[in-house]
């Protein structure tokens, strides 16, 4: 004979909602912390990309080709100025013409006299990796004063992106922390809503003798049971989105812009989220039932 | 059990006991008594007396609101939440209103003591069907409460009561719904246990019951408590012969 159990709950009407919450929550959980490991690994890549140099350039010829050496000089002072009382810079040189030389050989030639071609003068910055100097704040100081300098804007790009990403992952940790909350919440809503409803029976119950952890345990293995079944459906349904949105950010972007590879320890992760919240949803159920039946039995 | 160890002790002992329902008017008056091991009475008193309210202080669903209850030798107001739980499954209790469990079969009824006390499941089965078949109910197993006549279901609450072998028995009108055959035979099920050990309590305004087995009766009247009959072992012992004569 296939044991019924002691509490009538399959007469609750949270009998669906518990799993259907779960499913969403799980589903939103698992989006969002998936894009949150993209973003960290693909912050990993292009900080490997950002190497300790940066480099500033002022043209030696206007847009209408004129030649300006003389604004060359002030403006190569006032930009080695600049970048020497910026913090985070360790020091800035402007690199000589046999430096020049040696940089432009392989495309002109040994002999060439390179002061003859309308190259650009070269600041080489030397910057500190453990505290990078802002370079929105940099730019914005070079324009201001210098507005022919041109900051290399790769370096500024990928910082760009690696703060947006990591501002990105704070949101997430922060969502995430509200969608725990919620979901512990409703968890605890639903299951006062049906100790309510189920008072009679549990009242009898106890007055038979059953201790709480009798009566805790049938209610926290079900929520477990309904969290468990929301969450795996939610989560199975994130896989076919997840792989959209890695084909679509691989094939929008460059190679390699986002690095969307998950790697294994990351699936690990990912595939804790609805084990997590079943387990959260047994202890939660289980502390309320308990807290319940102290209080009112 | 530790309780159990004093032989001596009363199971149960009231002294100086009031008691009420919140901010009603006292419906116990100092209630004065005490049950010693294996004994059976009756309970009377007309409706409203008091007679489920003293019961429902044995079986510690209400705690008085004056005086001191001790059962199985401990005051019942020192008990911890886990004590209360342990002697509670050493109390059976037959409900006026039955309450059984409305989505659980008789059979599933019958097996919830056992269960919450962590009996086998091979063993639940075999003690509920023998005591259903007992009680007449051989054939209503899977019956649910809502298919089950009043009697029936009485019958129900009764098994589900003495499944057990609890120290203490206390039947709240168990009889009412079921003819005098059928109370008797119920009666008898009860002694059984009574001669295994169990101290019982039936609350009941059936006469021909109290005369046919002349227990000793605890008598409620306004509230107040008085012993009315002789020594329980005569009764015991009349009662033992009934029995033999009745499964004759
Ligand atoms: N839950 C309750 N709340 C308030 N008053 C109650 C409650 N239960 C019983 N009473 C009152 O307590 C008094 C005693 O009731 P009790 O149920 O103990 O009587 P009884 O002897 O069992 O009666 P009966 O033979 O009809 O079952 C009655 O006056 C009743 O109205
Ligand atoms: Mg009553």
């Amino acid at each position: 004979m296939t044991k019924k159990s002691d509490i009538p709950f399959s007469d609750d009407a949270s009998k669906y909602f518990v799993p259907w919450m779960s499913m969403l929550m799980v589903f939103i959980a698992t989006l969002i912390l998936s894009g949150a490991l993209v973003a960290y690994s693909s912050i990993q890549t292009w900080t490997r990309n950002i190497s300790g140099s940066l480099t500033i350039q002022i043209p030696t010829f206007d847009l209408n080709g004129k030649d300006r050496q003389e604004a060359v000089k002030t403006d190569i002072e006032t930009a080695v100025t600049i970048l020497v009382t910026t913090r985070g810079v360790l020091g800035a040189s402007v690199l000589s013409d046999e430096q020049m030389n040696s940089l432009m050989a392989p495309w002109v030639g040994e002999n060439t006299d390179i002061s003859r071609l309308p190259l650009p003068k070269l600041i080489d910055v030397s910057v500190d990796t453990n505290n990078p100097p802002d370079l929105t704040q940099l730019k914005a100081d070079l324009t201001e004063q210098v507005p022919s300098a041109v900051l290399d804007s790769h370096r500024l790009w990928l910082e760009n992106l690696i703060q947006l990403a990591t501002g990105m992952i704070k949101l997430v940790s922060v969502i995430l922390v509200l969608l725990i909350l919620s979901t512990a919440f409703t968890i605890i809503y639903a299951t006062r809503t049906s100790l309510l409803v189920h008072q009679p029976v549990i009242a009898l119950i106890h007055m038979m003798g059953a201790n709480d952890f009798y009566i805790s345990i049938q209610y926290a293995i079900r929520s477990f049971k309904q969290t468990l079944l929301g969450s795996v459906i939610g989560f199975i349904a994130t896989l076919p989105i997840m792989s959209g949105f890695s084909y679509f950010l691989n094939e929008v972007t460059e190679d390699f812009v986002f690095n969307t590879a998950l790697t294994y320890e990351q699936w690990l992760i990912l595939l804790s989220v609805p084990v997590i919240a079943a387990v959260l949803s047994f202890l939660t159920t289980f502390k309320t039932v308990s807290l319940y039946l102290k209080r009112f039995l | 059990m530790k309780e159990t160890s004093k032989l001596s002790s009363p199971i149960a002992e009231f002294n100086g006991v009031s008691f009420r329902y919140e901010t009603g008017p006292d419906v116990l008056k100092d209630i004065q008594f005490q049950l010693q091991p294996g004994s059976f009475h009756f309970m009377t008193g007309e409706s409203g007396a008091g007679k489920t309210s003293l019961l429902s202080l044995m079986y510690l669903d209400n705690l008085p609101t004056k005086g001191r209850v001790r059962l199985f030798g401990q005051a019942v107001d020192t008990l911890s939440r886990k004590e209360k739980a342990r002697f509670r499954r050493q109390i059976g209790v037959v409900f006026q209103d039955f309450r059984l469990l409305s989505h659980l079969n008789a059979f599933d009824n019958v097996a919830l003591p056992l269960r919450i006390a962590g009996t086998k499941e091979s063993e639940i089965r075999r003690h509920v069907s023998e005591l259903l078949a007992w009680v007449g109910l051989e054939k209503q197993l899977r019956a649910y409460p809502a298919e089950l006549s009043g009697g029936e279901q009485q019958r129900v609450a009764i098994a589900r009561a003495v499944i057990n072998r609890p120290q203490l028995l206390l039947a709240d009108e168990p009889t009412g719904n079921v003819d005098d055959t059928m109370a008797k035979r119920l009666l008898y099920l009860f002694l059984e246990l009574n001669k295994l050990g169990t101290t019982v309590v039936i609350a009941t305004h059936n006469q021909n019951l109290i005369k046919y087995f002349g227990f000793p009766r605890l008598h409620l009247s306004k509230g107040h408590l008085e012993l009315l009959g002789t020594s329980n072992n005569k009764y015991v012992d009349l009662a033992t012969k009934l029995l033999n004569r009745g499964e004759q």
